[in-house]
């Protein structure tokens, strides 16, 4: 493994950390001005963690091991997904980490464990996350699979790496359409972090939550772990969308300098996309449990016309 | 194929645009949403008239242009807006036959059918990729137009889907065959017609029969003093 992959890995994951729980509070702070408050301040989630991590971790005493591992799985996956994002370079050899298939799959076994933990303390509340979660993954996985796979087929490569670096090259023109896998992947990105219509992160109502009523046995550490693996896949969705659509400043070698103006580069396209998703949620109502596969259905017929229109054009 | 590289690119996106304002259409169920998104669709189908006129130089094509823009981006969701703001309708819920997620579906099968049959009956005929695209988007569209007619039961609904039907005919037009410039104003003056008619129509049809029924009654009565 050349030194260029292992300082590739270190500095994305770490980014990728750094800059995830800004874009949660952004997203607050602009939906909090949609609804006329101040909101909190642009570094609350980094607070709110700082003292998840100080406080002492409650269990139920029905509890197995389960709940206490998984929000350690659940964070490592999401570490090992970031290697599959570049997100300031692109590492000169893909020896197998960008592949798309290895990315989706770490993203599920993620899910996977915290339906399990939802479903370990035995309430009520954690089961019918779990359970809603289940349903709704299983619809939304092979949408998400076809989107991937229309992205695979209009580069022509199943490797994250190589997308990013045709993308880059090439002018955006010259694919006009991954606007119609933009779109598909923003959806994705609604649906994959829980957001209004699909879901309402910020309310523990038990006729709305689906996410949040699997992580409503966690404290403590756990939680603030739980948190930041969601906000890091927030993040990892983010950065496949806009290193698919917006491409600009993405560095193609590991000089400091490159990588620290692609790094400025990356945190305000996020921030844009961020107050997007923010603008996005407050001009939506949350759809009915049953209007949901609808979005998905957009997503898939989006990612079936960009495969079409490769075919046309 | 047009000479002039980044306009072909831009008639691209800009047909990319068109299909996505076409399914929105076929998926809303915000009334108020589907006269924005059908102002959109005008819009871009008035671009892609803008992008034909700078490469070409026909004043027709410009002519198109500003009509579309003037008639179906202004004038038209206008007109649908004020009678929205008089019906006491919000949202179109009723489907029938086909609903948003599998009128997708049959969206997707006809987009592929339509190329399909244009592969064989056009190929050799336009051999230009940018053509074929733009004649095969613009027949989906009308088709999917006519999905919204017969899948809706509200009428201002299906009177978005006509307008969304001829504006995949008029961008049918202008990739396969420029259609003579008093054809658009005859096409435009008819689809207010439309608009104004089945706006006649769908005060009778959408408003409720407790309303309905006591416009009929003066006319009973006087056929009764007969």
């Amino acid at each position: 493994m050349s030194w260029n992959l292992v300082l590739y890995g270190f500095i994305n994951t770490a980014l990728a950390l750094l800059v995830s729980p800004l874009f949660i509070s952004l997203i607050k702070k602009v939906k909090a001005y949609a609804q006329g408050r101040v909101g909190p301040p642009i570094l609350q989630t980094y607070y709110q963690l700082y003292k998840l991590f100080k406080k002492e971790r409650v269990y139920s005493y029905q509890t197995s091991f389960i709940i206490r591992l998984t929000p350690y799985l659940s964070l490592a996956f999401m570490m090992v997904a970031s290697l599959s994002v570049p997100l300031v370079f692109i590492p000169a050899a893909d020896p197998g980490l960008g592949n798309i298939i290895l990315f989706l799959y770490l993203m599920v076994m993620s899910r996977f464990f915290m339906a399990l933990s939802g479903l370990d303390a035995g309430s009520s509340f954690g089961g019918m996350g779990s359970s809603r979660e289940m349903t709704l993954s299983a619809i939304i996985e092979p949408v998400i699979i076809i989107v991937f796979g229309a992205l695979a087929y209009v580069l022509q490569t199943t490797s994250l790496f190589d997308m990013f670096g045709q993308v880059r090259e090439n002018s955006f023109l010259s694919n006009p359409s991954l606007i119609l896998t933009g779109i598909s992947l923003f959806i994705i990105l609604i649906v994959e972090t829980s957001r209004i219509p699909v879901d309402n992160p910020e309310t523990h109502l038990e006729l709305t939550m689906i996410h949040e009523a699997m992580t409503l046995e966690y404290s403590g550490p756990d939680l603030a772990l739980i948190e930041l693996s969601h906000a890091l896949k927030q993040t990892l969705l983010m950065g496949v969308l806009l290193n698919i659509v917006a491409p600009w400043g993405l560095a193609s070698e590991p000089a400091a300098g490159g990588i620290a103006v692609a790094f400025l580069a990356f945190v305000i396209k996020g921030s844009l996309l961020a107050v997007g998703v923010g603008i996005f949620e407050s001009l939506m109502a949350k759809f009915r449990l049953f209007r949901v596969p609808g979005l998905f259905m957009l997503a898939f017929f989006f990612s079936f016309i960009t495969v079409i229109f490769k075919f046309l054009a | 194929m047009l000479e002039n590289i980044p306009l072909n690119d831009i008639l691209k996106i800009l047909l990319v645009l068109v299909l996505v304002t076409s399914s929105l259409v076929l998926w809303q169920r915000s009334l108020t949403s589907l006269f924005k998104t059908y102002a959109l669709q005008s819009l871009l189908v008035a671009l892609v008239a803008m992008v034909f006129f700078i490469n070409d130089g026909h004043l027709t094509l410009l002519f198109i242009a500003l009509l579309t823009l003037f008639g179906k981006v202004f004038l038209i969701p206008r007109i649908l807006n004020r009678i929205l703001l008089q019906m006491n309708i919000r949202r179109d819920l009723e489907f029938r036959f086909l609903y948003p997620v599998s009128s997708l579906i049959v969206s997707i099968l006809l987009i592929f059918g339509v190329y399909q049959v244009f592969s064989n009956l056009m190929g050799e005929v336009m051999p230009d990729r940018l053509f074929f695209l733009g004649a095969v988007i613009g027949v989906s569209m009308a088709l999917m137009g006519m999905m919204v007619i017969f899948s809706r039961k509200k009428m201002l609904t299906k009177i978005v889907g006509y307008l969304s039907m001829e504006n995949g005919a008029i961008l049918f037009g202008l990739f396969v065959a420029e259609l003579p410039f008093i054809l658009e104003i005859l096409v435009l003056i008819d689809l207010v017609i439309l608009v104004l008619l089945v706006t006649v129509l769908a005060f009778g049809i959408d408003s409720t029969i407790e309303d309905f029924h006591p416009r009929f009654t003066p006319l009973g009565e006087w056929f009764k003093k007969k």
